[in-house]
């Protein structure tokens, strides 16, 4: 069972909910800057909301030199352990896609970890332009 | 495998050292020089605690709960008036070796202790000697610093007081210091930590710094990530991503139309 990001920017609007959804889901306020998703304008009036694509030979996981990211074999997310991250920033600068993120208010690396396996922001994407379902 | 915590009887992974059986207790022990990345060295010897058996005959031993692992049938007291003690001894010392610290004051505060009843160190530092950024730098396969000297002489330092020549400057001895004692500084491009000035990268779009360029390479070299990933900075990198599937998107209407 394979459960992936389905993504229709024809529907996203931009309108950010999924980044609220994200901040408040795992920090309990609604600091857009804490999110772990971004929709990100690819033309003046086209979005695509961009999160960890939780890659199979994953740059973040053979960067850290601390193994403080393991994949969750149950939900298929890559999880920062927080108590073994040290902070040195080699998976924000490794990642591709620039999906693993620095926390500015509290300095410290945050990242997609699919909510447990149902993701907040997908729920409550008004415009279901990004949904979470099973693909195979 | 089965000991009693406080009274409670608890279950325990064979191997598994006592720290972490009592924290999952949800019982607070104070340490400073524990941290899940390393190996723990029981050098700051704040998280002691009692054990006794029920064959001792009443004897008990205080030991440092990171480094005495699980045994069937051991009794762990976390809160002893004896320990207690201990640990605010403890905490006098390094009130006396690290005046300046917040971390240690905080915690000594916790133990009812406001001015420590030995004579301040003058020249003291924050250092408290846990070797928390020695062993990270040797986890990482480094050891670019170690404890040198003998005695109360003995500093964390590069080789030779000079500046490292295996350090990469990761920040990752600054960042797990407990009482933050290891300066570094960032500016114009550079990085100075050790004494040691490095070049950071610069992000070839907008110019954004997360790594050293030694980092980077070393990164490169152990981890087999491809070198070019750390040429761009995160932000820059979403938005190219954002752009990819926006391409994708448009290419999929085309050959749809």
């Amino acid at each position: 069972m394979t459960y992936r990001y389905v993504v229709n920017p024809d529907l996203c609007t931009g309108c950010r909910t999924c980044e609220l959804a994200c901040a408040f889901t795992h920090t309990q306020n609604q600091k857009p800057g804490r999110s772990r998703i971004y929709p990100i304008a690819y033309r003046p009036d086209k979005f695509v909301p961009v999160t960890c694509l939780q890659c199979d030979d994953a740059a973040c996981v053979k960067s850290c030199l601390f193994e403080a990211l393991k994949r969750n074999p149950t939900t298929g997310a890559i999880e920062l352990d927080k108590q073994r991250c040290v902070n040195c920033r080699a998976c924000v600068a490794a990642c591709p896609f620039g999906c693993a993120l620095i926390d500015d208010i509290h300095d410290e690396v945050v990242k997609c970890d699919l909510c447990g396996g149902s993701p907040a922001c997908a729920q409550f994407c008004p415009t279901k332009a990004l949904i979470y379902r099973r693909i195979a | 495998m089965h000991l009693t915590i406080n009274g409670k009887v608890i279950k325990a992974a064979e191997g598994e050292m006592l720290l972490p059986a009592i924290r999952r207790q949800g019982i607070e022990i104070p340490a400073l020089c524990d941290h899940a990345a390393v190996e723990p060295c029981g050098a700051c010897r704040l998280c002691m605690v009692e054990i006794t058996r029920q064959d001792w005959n009443g004897w008990r031993r205080h030991v440092t709960s990171c480094l005495y692992p699980v045994e069937e049938g051991l009794i762990v007291s976390t809160h002893t008036p004896q320990v207690l003690e201990i640990r605010r001894t403890i905490l006098d010392l390094y009130l006396a070796r690290c005046p300046n610290s917040d971390v240690i004051q905080k915690m000594a505060e916790e133990y009812g202790l406001t001015k420590t009843s030995y004579e301040i160190i003058p020249e003291g530092d924050n250092c408290i000697m846990c070797y928390a950024c020695t062993r990270i730098c040797e986890m990482l396969g480094k050891s670019a610093i170690s404890a040198v000297q003998r005695g109360h002489k003995k500093v964390i330092s590069a080789p030779f007081g000079k500046e490292p020549p295996d350090c990469i400057g990761c920040l990752s001895c600054a960042f797990i210091c407990p009482t933050d004692v290891i300066e570094w500084r960032d500016q114009n491009g550079t990085r100075t930590i050790w004494s040691r000035t490095f070049e950071l990268i610069s992000c070839t779009a907008c110019g954004k710094q997360i790594l050293t360029r030694d980092f980077a390479d070393y990164l490169a070299a152990k981890r087999a990530v491809p070198r070019e990933y750390f040429e761009t900075c995160d932000d820059c990198k979403r938005v190219e991503l954002s752009r990819k599937m926006g391409g994708l998107v448009d290419l999929a209407k085309e050959v749809a139309l």
